[in-house]
């Protein structure tokens, strides 16, 4: 029986393992308690290997004995050392003397896997294994690898090779033809290794990539090319699609293009009894399947990112079914740089189906609404302004801001006016002003007469300044006799009541007029320049030498 | 820092090996005055010295195959092997086993070390005259060879734990394959854990599963086959210097090779008599099919890429010619080339329905170093060929005592495996004893020589029964 010492020390290492596994699960690498667990972990060991030279630990399903002694006691599955370490197989865990502080660091961060949740495609013996740890030595019990109903297979096996084993009579036999026998000569010679070959083996290892997935792919195809039936041909393509997935699940978005640009090569070029197109469509329809966008995404907002480039080329093999899971990421991507890709993704996407891209302008945030308005002006299909025109009540500002620079843009017809004429009565500022510009550069004459008569309502008086100026500069593009009258007219006005705000009127009709370098104005802002109102004065003066000079002013 | 030398040592350790292996081999050649010979000096003691300030001491021992470095065994890469081997030799034919430097050592102190070593060897007592020379060297010590324990007991523990990771992987693949057909899913954790035992005892006890694959001609072929040619495929790899996870991958990409099979009818696969065209379309189709098996049940991850990979390629020659015919020529990968030669290898020495006599393992090497460059990678067989050595595993052999034995394993001198004695010199059949012909008797002779070698098969002697 070990010394009551000992057993409490170890007791007390098991313990700090168990709360290294927690903190080792909780914080990053870089965190400095991460740090401080592993080094006061093996500060703890070390302290024991001061008077032992090993700890040898068996592993039960519950229990952890050292020798013979029980130093933990595991209960149901959470923090169940023992099970975690007993239920591969392992029976002997034994650190050893020498235990150097990264060795002890590795074997924690296995420890603080989680098998269960985690997709850990090796168990915690393979892991050790890998680790090939100087200091840390372990058995396993490997009966646990057999079937049961492969129990008693060596019993059989060494049973059946004894029983056709040589008799007497063959060994005597043989026996006497060695001493008979002349013949000393062997069959072959051993021909030492030279440097030479030494050489040629390092060439050898060199061409064996480390990425084995471009040779998987040729294989795939030539099996494709391979298949002799309809049944084989649908199993191959399946295995392609997968091996398309596992390189974009690897962030390997490069290959995926690769078996895509094959796939369509493939259906290209070759004929075949049965209708592969159908079966080779299973491929690029996993390409463009949620999850799969999912992870693209996911992939473009973690550093290295994918480049745009790549991206645009994966797209391309893309049909117009990926376009709502592309929304949707749209809105879940943190980075500009990926938010921007994705919106060249749409614009090329949405080119194929204008109204699934359009579903996108009910989405229930703002942002995307507003990157799909962009996208529509993008695609440039004049379909796409109808499909604007149904957002124009959007809830956010912000979006009918954007759909109405877009509307302007679009010069569309009367209807897009008629919208915009709704416009100027949003309860924003920067909406109206934004939908007058709309007007401006829709520039027709219905567009005018809104202008006007929105200009020539009394209630425009009361409008904010720098909002009138914006809806004068915008009436100055057209640059005809109506506006113009319109203005003089204005700068003319005399008013009795509010007549503030009727300077205020005056001062960006002058503007507008100087905008527009009619020099028939001139006499008229030369009396207003004359104005004992110093506001009115300095409007007035810019606007005649906006008109004598030219731009400038 | 203590960790920090811990770490520096496992780096260095394999190029102090090689480079005293550069001054012993310059030495030889030309004499220890020479410019060579000193200039590899210069750059070794420096070395030696750094690390001797940071560990107290520097000692090199040779146990069994490998070299130690102050206890903890070298690895190292391939480059690295003709230069070991060379050492190993040298310090095996004089009987030494380790150089251990104490102190700080200069140019001097090696040069002693390295003409009395050169000198020694034509010394009627090499180790003696080794001992003698060094003598009055305070910084620079040499040991005896360590006589490996291999009393009875010892032997009989590592034949057990062999012969466990034998059988537990052959029925393992069985009940792989019996899965497989049955549609199951298969625990590829599992047959990782299996192959690990394989490497270790690899790793370990060398020769004895390699004496394992002598275990064939049986009913269940294809399970014992895949096992065999896992096992050998991972003594090539290792004698080419691949590490560890590069070992277990290989075994595991081995070990399915012929996962297609399942798909051929057994009354194909086990005709007795001459396949038509037809069936040998059948069987050669079993590459494409391992590949959907292997990616349907094991799904795609790096090992089975690789596993799929060898499925498909390993009928595949090096001159492009076998099967499947690809449309496109592509390089054969480096695993799907040690597969191919160690498949045939096995295949050839195992009695099949269609080729009921095996060949003898000399036989066998002997075909199929006529078909290296052709079918075979040149270069990989002349490195399997040094695996199985002049005398394979499982070789029927007359030694000069007039004792009839069967090759066991190897050692260091090719020409002077280790032998199971099962009849003795008067013609007796004894339970089987142990010989290591590369051993010396104390007044530096070898006892035993290998006279000539017997074909096993005809007279039915099989070393399996021996092992088991
Ligand atoms: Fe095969
Ligand atoms: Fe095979």
């Amino acid at each position: 029986m070990p010394d009551p010492e000992d057993i409490k020390v170890v007791k007390d290492l098991l313990q700090a393992i168990i709360k290294a596994k927690k903190n080792l699960r909780i914080y990053p690498a870089n965190n400095p308690i991460y740090a401080k667990t592993v080094n006061n972990t093996h500060l703890k060991i070390e302290a024991i290997f001061e008077y032992l030279d090993e700890i040898p630990l068996r592993m039960t399903r519950n229990e952890i004995l050292y020798g013979g002694e029980p130093v933990f006691k595991g209960v149901g599955k959470d923090d169940n050392l023992a099970l975690f370490f007993s239920r591969d197989g392992l029976k002997d865990l034994i650190f050893k003397s020498g235990l150097t502080k990264e060795e002890f660091q590795s074997f924690l961060e296995i420890v603080s896997y989680d098998f269960d949740s985690e997709d850990i495609a090796d168990d915690v013996i393979t892991l050790l294994w890998e680790k090939d740890f100087q200091n840390i030595k372990y058995t396993v019990d490997e009966s646990i690898l057999v079937e049961e109903d492969e129990e008693d297979y060596e019993e059989e096996a060494v049973k059946q090779v004894k029983e056709r084993s040589a008799g007497e009579d063959d060994l005597t036999k043989a026996y006497s033809d060695a001493l008979k026998s002349e013949e000393t000569a062997k069959e072959i010679q051993l021909v030492p290794i030279t440097d030479k070959d030494v050489t040629a083996l390092a060439a050898l290892r060199e061409k064996v990539a480390r990425d084995k997935k471009g040779k998987l792919i040729d294989i795939l195809y030539e099996m494709l090319l391979m298949s002799e039936d309809f049944y084989e041909f649908h199993e191959i393509t399946a295995i392609v699609a997968n091996a398309m997935e596992y390189s974009i699940k690897q962030g390997d978005l490069r290959t995926a293009i690769e078996i895509l640009w094959r796939a369509k090569t493939f259906d290209e070029t070759t004929v075949t009894e049965f209708d592969s197109k159908e079966e080779l469509n299973h491929i690029f329809r996993s390409a463009e399947s949620p999850e799969i966008i999912k992870v693209i995404g996911d992939m473009m907002d973690e550093e290295p990112g994918i480049e745009d480039i790549v991206l645009q080329e994966y797209v391309s093999f893309l049909s117009r079914n990926s376009i709502p899971q592309f929304i949707t990421i749209l809105g879940e991507l943190k980075t500009i740089k990926a938010r921007k890709s994705v919106v060249n993704a749409l614009v090329f996407l949405g080119g194929k189906d204008i109204a699934v891209l359009a579903k996108g302008l009910s989405d229930s945030r703002w942002y995307v609404v507003r990157n799909i308005i962009y996208v529509l002006r993008k695609v440039g299909d004049p379909k796409a302004l109808d499909y604007l025109l149904r957002a124009a009540g959007h809830s956010d500002p912000r979006v009918r801001k954007e759909l109405l620079k877009t509307i302007g843009e679009s010069k569309g017809g009367p209807k897009a006016a008629a919208v915009v004429k709704d416009c100027l009565d949003d309860p924003e500022s920067f909406v109206r002003t934004t939908a007058a510009r709309a007007l401006g550069s829709i520039g027709s004459d219905f567009a005018k007469r809104v202008m006007l008569d929105r200009l020539s309502d009394g209630k425009f008086l009361s409008v904010d300044f720098n909002e009138k100026k914006e809806f004068f500069e915008v009436l100055s593009r057209w640059r005809d006799s109506t506006v113009f009258d319109f203005l003089m007219k204005t700068v003319k006005k005399r008013a009795l009541f509010k007549r503030a705000k009727h300077n205020e009127n005056k001062a960006v009709a002058a503007y507008a007029l100087g905008l527009m370098g009619n020099k028939n104005a001139l006499p008229v802002l030369e009396k207003m320049r004359r104005s004992s109102n110093r506001f009115l004065s300095e409007y007035a003066y810019a606007a005649i030498k906006r008109i004598e000079y030219g731009k400038q002013g | 820092m203590e960790s920090k030398g811990e770490i520096d040592l496992q780096k260095h350790a394999k190029d102090i090996v090689n480079n005293l292996a550069v001054i012993f081999r310059s030495a030889q050649i030309h004499d220890a005055a020479n410019v060579a010979v000193v200039s590899s000096i210069n750059k070794f003691t420096p070395m030696v010295n750094r690390l001797i300030k940071a560990e107290g001491a520097i000692s090199i021992e040779l146990v069994g195959e490998y070299f130690f470095v102050n206890g903890s065994r070298v690895k190292f890469p391939s480059e690295y092997i003709v230069s070991f081997e060379f050492l190993a030799n040298e310090f095996t034919n004089r009987g030494l086993g380790s150089i251990t430097f104490s102190d700080s050592i200069d140019v001097n102190d090696m040069q002693t070390l390295v003409k009395t070593f050169i000198t020694s060897i034509s010394a009627p007592e090499p180790l003696e005259a080794l001992m003698e020379g060094m003598q009055n060297s305070e910084r620079i010590t040499l040991g005896k060879i360590r006589i490996q324990k291999d009393d009875e007991d010892v032997e009989v523990d590592a034949r057990m734990a062999v012969k466990k990771t034998y059988f537990n992987a052959v029925s393992f693949t069985k009940g792989v394959m019996k899965k497989m057909s049955s549609g199951e899913k298969v625990n590829v954790k599992r047959a990782k854990r299996v192959v690990q035992s394989m490497v270790d005892q690899l790793l370990g006890e060398h020769e004895l599963l390699l004496g394992m694959t002598a275990i064939k001609d049986y009913d269940d072929y294809t399970y014992h086959h895949s096992v065999n040619v896992s096992i050998l495929s991972i003594a090539l790899g290792q004698k080419l210097g691949f590490p560890r996870k590069m070992l277990l991958d290989l075994g595991l990409a081995a070990l399915f090779h012929d996962i297609g099979k399942l798909d051929i009818p057994p009354e194909v696969l086990n005709k007795p008599a001459e396949l038509s065209e037809e069936e040998w379309g059948t069987i050669k189709r079993h590459p494409f099919w391992g590949v959907k098996a292997i990616l349907d049940i094991r799904g795609i991850d790096r090992s089975s890429i690789t596993a799929a990979i060898v499925a498909f390629e390993h009928h595949i020659h090096h001159d492009n010619t076998g099967y499947p015919k690809r449309q496109t020529a592509a390089e054969r990968d480096l695993f799907s080339k040690i597969v191919s030669i160690v498949d045939q290898y096995d295949g050839m020495t195992s009695a099949r329905v269609y080729s009921r006599t095996p060949l003898t393992p000399d036989r066998a090497l002997k075909l199929m170093l006529s078909r290296a460059g052709s079918q075979l990678d040149p270069i990989l067989m002349k490195f399997y060929i040094n695996l199985i050595g002049v005398y394979p595993t499982g070789s029927l052999v007359m030694l000069n005592t007039k004792e009839l034995g069967l090759v066991y394993g190897s050692t260091d001198m090719p020409n002077r495996p280790k032998v199971l004695v099962i009849m003795d010199s008067n013609g007796q059949k004894v339970d089987g004893y142990l010989v290591d012909l590369s051993r010396k008797t104390k007044d530096g002779r070898y006892p035993r020589a290998i006279l000539r070698t017997m074909d096993p098969n005809k007279y039915r002697i099989n070393l399996a029964e021996y092992m088991l």
